[in-house]
């Protein structure tokens, strides 16, 4: 069974007082929820890493989420900094060698659309966002994805320079 | 990273300690009373304007120094915002209160290009470092409240926050010199009272990023 806004909000209230047992399902549900989260947003052999990164934060910054405002918009505004900044570090590190083979299913409800990784993709002008997903998301290398999207590879590194840069700026719009 | 998460889960609930929540009305109470103690230092240190304290307010002085605090006003707001991060949450409205300041420049400009006002004497530029140091001196316990506010919290726009911090701690401590300077000169407000905005916000936007990364 999956846990819902309210029932996710009532686990953190009680977290943020010290209740170890709503605390140990609170995070076991976070792990399911930003599994689902990611998946297809990111390559599956570091799908892990990412989510216990998440679920690290998550816990460093249990001061930040307010009783009064919703708790799965918090939580996405955490993840999608994780996610920009394990791109940011993959584009740093210039790791390309990602698999193309996602399993992943898209089964979130509508509202958790709102929250969704790939809206905040969709805010990227196409070539940015095209790039990041060929190179970073789906491993293609420059030469690969300059050949799928017709841009020149000094273009795909330019706008996925560009885009990692606005993404880190948009990562709390909806 | 190595273990799995049901050993990270483990990890977490076993250091789980009762948090209390970080609250906007907290964060903006400690960043008004850092402002409203920079302002008492600046008068306890320097003195507060003749016409003030007669009650008497020339019109640039009032419209320029009312800017200065709704921008710094604004600009705190924001910050402490940024502090619970929240998908959907809107960061801009700073940005027509920084607008409104910007015209304080412009108008320094266009005033200072018909001759109406001799910027480059010695007095000129001597008074305008003074106010640009006094009140950038009076804008850093604002910075450093703000900045151990954006520590505490998850700014998802370090960079942004970083500028913000820089413009809400410069705007509200060159209002807070401006309860000492005598200046009704739009030259002198617009060119080195924004100075100390833009000197902060570039300030802010060097130094803070890297010490409220998360």
């Amino acid at each position: 069974m999956r846990a819902d806004e309210a029932t996710l909000a009532r686990l953190m209230m009680m977290s943020q007082k010290g209740d170890k047992q709503a605390y140990a399902t609170l995070l076991s549900e976070c792990q399911r929820w930003l599994s689902r989260y990611y998946s297809r947003r990111i390559a599956p052999a570091q799908l892990d890493d990412l989510v216990q990164e998440t679920l690290m934060a998550l816990h460093n910054k249990l001061a930040t989420w307010d009783s009064s405002r919703p708790f799965l918009p918090w939580m996405a505004a955490i993840a999608r900094y994780r996610w920009v900044d394990h791109l940011r570090r993959l584009y740093r590190a210039d790791e390309c060698e990602l698999v193309t083979d996602f399993a992943g299913q898209d089964d979130e409800p509508a509202i958790a659309a709102r929250i969704s990784i790939d809206r905040l993709l969709g805010m990227l002008p196409d070539p940015q966002a095209r790039a990041i997903e060929l190179v970073k998301i789906e491993g293609l290398s420059i030469a690969e994805a300059s050949q799928a999207t017709g841009q020149s590879e000094s273009l795909v590194k330019v706008n996925i320079h560009r885009g990692l840069k606005k993404l880190a700026h948009m990562v709390e719009k909806a | 990273m190595t273990q799995n998460s049901d050993a990270l889960i483990a990890n977490l609930v076993g250091n789980l300690q009762p948090v209390k929540p970080i609250s906007f009305a907290r964060g903006l109470g400690y960043a008004l009373s850092a402002a409203a103690i920079s302002a008492l230092a600046v008068v306890a240190a320097f003195g507060i304007r003749p016409d003030v304290l007669a009650g008497r307010f020339d019109p640039v002085y009032l419209i320029a120094t009312g800017l200065f605090l709704v921008l710094g006003i604004a600009a705190a707001v924001t910050v402490i915002v940024m502090s619970r991060p929240q998908v959907g949450t809107d960061h801009s409205g700073w940005v027509w209160a920084a607008a409104m300041v910007a015209l304080l420049p412009v108008a320094a400009l266009i005033v200072s290009f018909g001759g109406g006002s001799d910027i480059l004497s010695r007095e000129s530029i001597a008074h305008g470092l003074e106010c640009l140091m006094v009140g950038s001196g009076a804008s850093l316990l604002v910075f450093a409240i703000l900045v151990g506010w954006l520590r505490k919290g998850a700014p998802t726009a370090p960079d942004r926050a970083g500028l913000l911090t820089g413009i809400a701690a410069g705007s509200l401590g060159i209002f807070a010199f401006s309860l000492h300077c005598a200046d009704n000169d739009i030259v002198h407000i617009g060119m080195w009272h924004s100075g100390v905005v833009l000197l902060m916000a570039g300030l802010g936007r060097a130094l803070v990023p890297p010490l409220v990364r998360w």
